[in-house]
């Protein structure tokens, strides 16, 4: 056993052997006998402890590798990712479905359902499509190809150009030679938003270096339909506004297509007779609303002037808003509709309670009269068909501050809209500690508070739909799903009521215009000054109408509205709602009651109109308790009947009715008045 | 090879004597080296600028020049070897201050001498020479008798590695830093230091990389990245898995990756992506057994060895060698964070090819069958 020799000259190793750190001139010769040093034994065992460290050396590398062995399995094949599709973005493009044929004969009632292939572009499209209640296309995104070059890889220009002329004649030959040829550049636009056709030919051709860059576009192929509704995307497709921007989540991330309520040809129809009266009184803007007043869902939401919704990002903020859910408006005598109801709700008042119209109520610096008043006592019924202020006040005055506010609140007067838009804005409303006498009576003719269309509308359709507030949306129902839970804010009894009171007004009151013979609509005009810099602006008026149609089984609720139309010689120089407003709501009613299979109806229609007969001036029936007094304030109206003979008992139970209106229950007096008037009353009749 | 083991030129000693199946496992890297770059290179070329022939050919030579340093340098005997080692690691040392000067930025580092037709990374060569000159001073010292000359040997190549450590700092190469203190700890570790030392170096490491992470920007974001994958951009990882993912047990099969157009280091530090997902899983094995046989060869080679210089000079080669494949195939799988390091042989890359041929061939240098008595 030798050392490693240190030495520059080594010795013949055969013949001497080293002691390990020893000079060399201490080499002796080697025998059989191996001396070991303390130093050499010291080396064995450094040597033999460096082999144990290798091993654990090595079985750490071991162990690193196993790691990487592992993982390396696990990556392939026990847990694989798999590229995902954008990486084969080059396959063929799905062709888009052929466009859907235009309105559908089916029942309107009926969803209609789309082929899957209407709204689904396939997997290169990411923004679910919204489409209205039948499946019709609202917004559709829509998969384009800029086209695209690396100079640096393409050869054979001129082949290159009159290939790609070939495919895209519009492009110009020297201008496409010039990008070819940059070889500077790795990347130049060719074309931009080609067709799919164009695509797949220019893949076809094969050429190196040309390759398509993908995006998709939002397009809305109604174009002004529902503008405000759907809103808009900007240009990296956010949705900025309207559903657009309320479901920006839900349309990222489920690609199935957003059913909404609107029925495009509902929507359509509201738009038309709003644009025409809006050119025939030069009215500012508009706006008209179509309701199911059992769902709450929206059929219809014009808000005029409107936009291309394709062309949201130039539309001015003026066509963006929503008039519908945005603006705010006194409600004017639409709102007398709700006095009356909380009255007759409350007890405060009776059919036959009567109020004296006959001169203006002066309270402070206020003076309330009314347009073309009667100059006489007026009885509940025609209070409400000639609109009068004064007994609105009256009305009010004898709910009182509380109730008034209350019945609001649960109105939902003092909230925003619930409604699936990110427009909606608060209500102005009197503070409680300012609603006090003054603040009710104004408030009972619609004046000293702000609420949206939306919220009139809605609170509409609550007093016809047997007084159940429900929750407006724009998403379509299910219509086989239970119908929505609402909220009882008056009895039945009162919504009956309300409801033949709300016919009388378009039968024989001052919304006589909005007649359709065979709809049985019902509703209530409202005709309000803006208010302006100073105060009311005698000259500009929101003039409005919201009904409720068919009155014995309430479908739907109809609201049209016409921002600060003039006379003209056809409403003989009168600007109200009555002249202006109703008759569109009418028409509006005549076109979308068939789309809609509501018709009209003829046989049934003197049993129907009897059924919601009320008298003008109802007789109050024997026994019946007087009617609350009425506050100090005002001057007593004897609230006697005045009894008429020889008439006909008004039927509480409407006869027929597609969907027969519970009748009133005669529970307490004043319910009974409408079943038993007195003998000899003026019973209105239905034209 | 006809060479007669009466032989007694100096290529027949060599082929009698040197470690064969090693040699056999780096030329089948080079194989599969070549393979991944045709695979890469209509990709790479285009993202580079280049050919996609001159590509080719450039690595076909800097393989056939690393072939060449490898052959000629496992000619040599131990002695040679540090003779080498001394005169390269000075020279190595000495061009790595130089990028520091005179140094060409490539993606944010100055690590690079440009030579005509190619780019050299200086601190690449440092690697194996350092492991020599270091087992060299460490085995010196226990030589000595005198106890003062004794810790001097080893205090002097932890000086030279502090010097190292400082300019890979100022050069922000941690992972080529972690790499070269990761072979002297083993080198330390294997010449039989207590495990107290052991011990507390790699605490010092823990220490060293703790600071890495709060004052070095790049390190931190990998670090996050790697912890929490949806925090930021792991947009190569993710190729990556994808490429494994869609590669399965056979791959897609020669040319038929996708994600290779798509990862921009794919002929450099995601090669083996390519070949995870053209080749699949059985080939991918392969490669890595072929790492893991040569490191551990090389260690295991070392067992009957009694000259402490070449068992810690092999040791250091073989770990370093081994370290190096492994933070790679650890970082294109996910399994440690990313760090930018080469695969032996089959990365493209003039020095890197270079560097590692002569890393394998000190090895083989070392590691060839010697008489006893042969001088070292």
């Amino acid at each position: 056993m030798t050392g490693p020799s240190r030495g520059t000259s080594a010795p013949n190793p055969s013949s001497v052997a080293h002691r390990f750190g020893a000079a060399p001139a201490d080499a002796v010769p080697r025998t059989e006998h191996v001396r070991v040093t303390a130093p050499d034994l010291d080396r064995r065992a450094g040597m033999e402890r460096t082999r144990g460290r290798i091993v654990l050396v090595a079985g750490g590398f071991a162990l690193l590798f196993t790691a990487v062995v592992g993982k390396l399995v696990d990556a392939t094949v026990i847990n694989p990712v798999k590229p995902r599709i954008e990486v084969q973005a080059r396959k063929p493009d799905p062709q888009p479905a052929p466009a859907q044929p235009g309105m559908q004969a089916t029942p309107a009632t009926a969803a209609i359902v789309p082929p899957p292939s209407a709204t689904d572009f396939g997997p290169r499209v990411k923004r679910a499509a919204i489409t209205d209640r039948n499946g019709e296309p609202l917004a559709l995104s829509l998969p384009y190809a800029d086209l695209y070059a690396n100079p640096q890889i393409v050869y054979d220009v001129d082949e290159v150009v009159a290939k790609l002329r070939g495919v895209l004649p519009k492009l110009d030959a020297a201008n496409l030679k010039r990008q070819l040829t940059q070889q500077d550049k790795q990347f130049v636009y060719l074309a931009r938003r080609i067709t799919t056709r164009e695509q797949l030919q220019i893949n076809a051709l094969g050429i190196p270096g040309i390759d398509f860059e993908f995006a998709e576009n939002r397009r809305y192929p109604l174009g002004t339909v529902a503008a405000q509704v759907l809103g808009g995307v900007d240009i990296d497709g956010n949705g900025q506004a309207g559903a657009e921007k309320f479901f920006d989540e839900r349309l990222r991330t489920d690609r199935a297509a957003l059913r909404l309520s609107i029925d495009v040809r509902v929507q359509a129809v509201v738009r038309d007779e709003l644009s025409k009266s809006m050119a025939a009184f030069n009215a500012i803007g508009g706006t008209g609303i179509v309701m199911d007043v059992r769902t709450g869902e929206m059929l219809a939401m014009v808000s005029l002037p409107d936009y291309d919704a394709n062309q949201f990002r130039r539309a001015t903020d003026e066509q963006r808003f929503n008039r519908a859910i945005s603006g705010r408006y006194e409600p004017g005598s639409t709102f007398k509709l709700q006095t009356a109801a909380m009255a007759l709700d409350s007890g405060a008042a009776t059919l036959w309670s009567s109020w004296d119209a006959s001169s203006p109520i002066h309270y402070g610096r206020f003076t309330i009269s009314d347009f073309e008043g009667k100059k006489r006592a007026l009885s509940f019924p025609e209070f409400l068909a000639y609109s009068s202020n004064i007994a609105a006040a009256k009305v009010a005055l004898a709910v009182g501050p509380e109730r008034q506010r209350s019945w609001h609140q649960r109105m939902g007067m003092m909230a925003p809209v619930p409604i699936e838009l990110p427009e909606t804005f608060k209500t102005l409303t009197p503070p409680v500690a300012n609603w006090k006498d003054i603040a009710t009576m104004t408030i009972g003719f619609g004046h000293g508070i702000s609420v949206t269309p939306l919220h009139v509308v809605r609170a509409t359709a609550a007093i016809a739909n047997s007084g159940i507030l429900v929750r407006p949306t724009i998403l379509a129902r299910d219509p086989d799903a239970a119908p929505p839970q609402g909220e009882r804010i008056m009895t039945q009894q009162t919504s009956d009521t309300m409801r033949r009171l709300m016919r009388l007004i378009v039968s024989d009151g001052f919304g006589k215009s909005a007649e359709v013979p065979g709809y049985f609509i019902g509703g209530k005009t409202g005709t309000a000054e803006k208010s302006g810099r100073g105060g009311y602006k005698k000259k500009a008026n929101i003039q409005a109408f919201t009904s409720v149609f068919p009155m014995q089984a309430p479908r739907y609720a109809v609201y049209f509205m016409l921002d600060e139309a003039k006379a003209n010689a056809s409403t003989f120089g009168y600007a109200t709602a009555g002249w202006v407003a109703a008759p569109g709501a009418g028409r509006v009613v005549a076109r979308i009651g068939p789309m809609l299979g509501l018709l009209p109806e003829t046989t049934n229609a003197p049993a129907i109109a009897q059924s919601l007969a009320i008298p003008l001036v109802p007789g109050r029936p024997p026994g019946a308790a007087p009617a609350a007094s009425p506050p100090a304030a005002r001057p007593a109206t004897p609230p006697a009947p005045r009894p008429q003979a020889g008439q006909p008992p008004a039927n509480p139970a409407p006869a027929v009715a597609p969907r027969p209106a519970p009748p009133p229950q005669p529970r307490d007096p004043r319910q009974e008045a409408a079943p038993a008037p007195a003998p000899g009353g003026t019973v209105v009749a239905v034209r | 090879m006809m060479l007669s083991r009466a032989d007694n030129s100096l290529l027949g000693r060599w082929w009698w004597t040197v470690d064969r199946w090693t040699l056999v496992a780096v030329l089948t890297l080079v194989f599969f080296g070549y393979v991944m770059m045709m695979a890469a290179s209509p990709a790479v070329a285009q993202h580079i600028r280049v050919s996609r022939d001159i590509f080719l050919l450039k690595q076909v030579v800097f393989l056939c020049a690393a072939m060449s340093v490898m052959f000629t340098v496992s000619l040599l005997s131990p002695r040679g070897v540090r003779r080498v080692a001394l005169a390269g690691c000075a020279l190595a040392l000495l061009l790595t201050a130089m990028t520091l000067v005179t140094g060409t930025e490539i993606k944010g580092a100055r690590r690079w001498l440009s030579l005509p037709g190619m780019s050299m990374q200086p601190s690449e060569f440092l690697k194996p020479f350092f492991a020599v000159v270091a087992a060299w001073l460490i085995a010196q010292g226990r030589r000595e008798t005198n106890w003062a000359l004794r810790l001097s040997w080893p205090a002097l190549a932890l000086g030279m590695a502090a010097l190292i450590a400082l300019l890979l700092t100022l050069q922000k190469d941690m992972g080529m830093l972690a790499v070269l203190m990761g072979v002297l700890i083993v080198q330390f570790f294997v010449s039989g230091v207590h495990f107290a030392f052991i011990g507390a170096a790699m605490g010092g490491v823990g220490v060293a990389a703790w600071l890495a992470y709060l004052s070095l920007d790049h390190v931190r974001r990998r670090v996050d990245k790697f912890l929490d994958p949806a925090a930021g951009d792991t947009f190569q990882v993710d190729l990556a898995a994808k490429a494994f993912g869609s590669g399965g047990v056979f791959g897609r099969g020669p040319g038929e990756g996708r994600v290779k157009d798509f990862i921009p280091d794919s002929h450099a530090d995601f090669v083996f992506a390519v070949a995870g997902e053209e080749f699949g899983l059985i080939v991918c094995l392969v490669i890595v057994l072929l790492f893991a046989f040569i490191a551990l060869r090389g260690l295991l080679r070392m067992l009957p060895e009694h000259d402490l210089y070449v068992v810690l000079a092999a040791t250091g080669l073989a770990s370093g060698f081994g370290m190096q494949a492994f933070i790679n195939l650890g970082s294109t799988l996910h399994l440690i964070p990313t760090k930018g390091m080469t695969l032996p042989f089959v990365s493209y890359g003039g020095s890197s090819a270079l560097a590692v041929g002569l890393g394998i061939g000190l090895l083989l240098a070392l590691t060839r069958r010697r008489m006893h008595g042969d001088s070292t």
